[in-house]
């Protein structure tokens, strides 16, 4: 049978990793570790479907560790199994990265049925943008409208590539969602950095990203994206391009024009001046901001100054 | 004599390569320090060959969506962010072993480093950075020799010594493929970008570089100079001698060579004192 669903299994208790490995070994690629530090490489660099370690050994350290994997959204959704032993009792913080558990002597009957649940249940909440596993739309909308109900002021800010769509028609789809996937990194990265707490990042599609952070930070933060990005997307042409610093690429009549290497423009809205009722406001704000951003020649932000 | 193609399936098999000891105890500090940013960390990885592979090869890794495309240490660093960066250190191993050489080899790399960013500014090349990680990652296929045939390469270093001949020399006679070769295999299996596995293979044949004549040239150059500086250590005693070819395409003038060597002293004594502080 072609197993293509991998697991990490991190236990230190022999026993218990031979029973688990005799019984998921037919239907897993499974890769096995003593230690939890040992086995964050192989975390990082293969995207496991589901993580199972043994909470008797050091469960602090464990919960630690993987908290920090699951800050990160690509690792956020690995579901994360726990063995315990008989005695063991939870505490409220266990529950905020376990999805599922199985007491020892359970294991030789249960673990089954119990991995193949946590993998179902994984697919099913997947609601995230595919490429850049950010939160869409909804989560979005939400995000908004709750920070507008509570009465809180913040920057939302949008936003949108210069010259995607010719880089898009030469290069191809596939590495115009390099571009967008590189991009949602950058953004995510930067404002964790600038803001670790109460901040947000998702993903509308194609290259509408989202960003809400505090009014102060916004234009700063915003100006070092802009920047950073213009950088590291050179990397992303090829090496005669590079040089060039343009592309030849067809405009929507079919004619064949120079483009020039992409650029990023940001529209921020905030309610420092003015009061949002609904999230359909911001939106639209931030639209028209990105649209002024685009109209200054891109590669820039603008931010909403206009008095009542 | 190990044939090429096992040889091969062994080096690919390397997932992680460990790093020296005095590099795991300041790992350790900069990674428990709650206050440490991406740009401390950033400067601390480029130091090492180990910790620049890790990073080069898990931010081209697909699961990402951009392979092969990054060969910046701090544009990795940006892309991967904090969480992921400081878990990746976590799971760092040490290399007792080969602790005396391999210390050797570390300032090597960093000296080489050092010296392709110093001719690349000089020569008003683009990519200073990507020199620089190319620089450090050079001989990377060595630590891969020395982690999976451990007796053999040490073997092969005390004869480069004792016989006064170059070590490259002896892994050819011995494993019919050098360190450049293990190098690019690394690289190609770790989604590195191709500049960097062009320049980590043909650092000791820089006529055969077709598409980074020149930055494959630079870090030619710059690995002898180190050695002839009497820099860290490679692995032998001997000074391999610069390829014409090389030594044109970089078209460093007598001044300029006089310049980058006054500018490689400054350099290296400081970053000696970095790696060599808890010695």
């Amino acid at each position: 049978m072609i197993k293509n669903q991998n697991i990490v299994l991190v236990i230190n208790d022999i026993a218990i990793s031979t029973t688990i490995n005799d019984k998921l070994g037919v239907f897993y690629n499974i890769n096995s570790f003593k230690k939890i530090s040992n086995a964050l490489d192989s975390i990082y660099n293969s995207l496991p479907d589901l993580i199972i370690t043994d909470f008797s050994s050091d469960a602090t350290e464990i919960s630690k560790i993987i908290s920090e994997v699951k800050k990160d959204p690509i690792f956020g959704q690995i579901p994360f199994l726990v063995i315990v032993e008989e005695d063991y009792i939870f505490c409220d913080d266990n529950w905020l990265i376990i999805d599922d558990y199985i007491r020892k002597h359970d294991v030789d009957k249960e673990i089954q049925n119990v991995v193949k649940l946590c993998l179902f249940r994984a697919e099913r909440v997947f609601e995230t943008n595919p490429l850049s596993r950010l939160p869409g739309n909804i989560t979005i909308e939400k995000k908004i409208q709750n920070m507008i109900d509570k009465g809180e002021k913040f920057a939302v800010a949008y936003t949108d590539l210069d010259y995607f769509k010719p880089y898009n028609d030469k290069y191809g789809f596939s590495r115009g969602d390099q571009v967008l996937r590189m991009l949602g990194r950058l953004v995510l990265n930067f404002v964790r950095q600038w803001q670790p707490h109460d901040s947000f990042v998702g993903h509308i599609g194609g290259d509408d990203f989202v960003f809400i952070v505090s009014i102060d930070i916004a234009e700063k933060l915003s100006q070092e994206i802009i920047d950073t990005f213009s950088k590291i997307v050179l990397t992303f042409y090829d090496d005669e391009d590079k040089k060039k610093k343009c592309i030849d690429s067809v405009d929507r009549e079919g004619m064949k024009k120079k483009y020039p290497i992409m650029g990023l423009s940001i529209g921020i809205a905030h309610n420092q001046i003015r009061n949002f009722t609904h999230y359909g406001e911001v939106a639209e704000l931030a639209s028209e901001m990105k649209k002024y951003a685009k109209l200054s020649g891109g590669n820039c932000y603008k931010i909403d100054m206009r008095k009542i | 004599m190990i044939d090429t193609k096992n040889l091969r399936s062994q080096i690919e098999k390397i997932d992680t390569l460990p790093t020296i000891p005095s590099t795991l105890r300041k790992l350790l500090s900069v990674i428990e320090d709650p206050k440490v940013s991406l740009s401390d960390i950033g400067s601390f990885i480029s130091n090492d060959p180990v910790l620049t592979s890790r990073v080069i090869k898990v931010v081209n890794s697909p699961i990402y969506g951009f392979p092969g495309r990054i060969s910046s240490v701090n544009q990795a660093l940006i892309l991967l962010g904090l969480n992921v960066v400081k878990g990746m250190l976590l799971g760092v191993s040490v290399f007792e072993a080969m602790k005396k050489t391999m210390e050797g080899l570390w300032e090597h790399s960093i000296g080489c480093a050092v010296t392709s960013k110093i001719i690349g500014t000089k020569k008003g090349l683009a990519d200073i950075e990507e020199l620089s990680v190319a620089g450090i990652l050079h001989d990377i296929g060595k630590v891969a020799m020395g982690l999976k045939f451990l007796d053999e390469y040490k073997g092969l270093i005390k004869k480069a010594i004792d016989k006064n001949v170059l070590l490259i020399d002896l892994e050819k006679e011995l494993f019919f493929v050098t360190h450049s070769e293990t190098g690019a295999w690394i690289g190609q299996r770790w989604n590195f970008p191709k500049s960097l596995i062009e320049i980590i293979e043909y650092h000791h044949k820089p006529q055969l570089s077709k598409n980074y004549a020149i930055q494959t040239a630079v870090v030619h150059l710059a690995d002898i100079l180190v050695r002839a500086k009497g820099f860290g250590f490679a692995g032998d005693y001997l000074i391999p001698t610069i390829n014409p070819i090389a030594w044109q395409r970089v078209g460093l003038s007598k001044d300029e060579l006089k310049e980058v060597i006054a500018e490689m002293e400054d350099s290296l004594a400081e970053s000696g004192e970095f790696n060599l502080e808890d010695d």
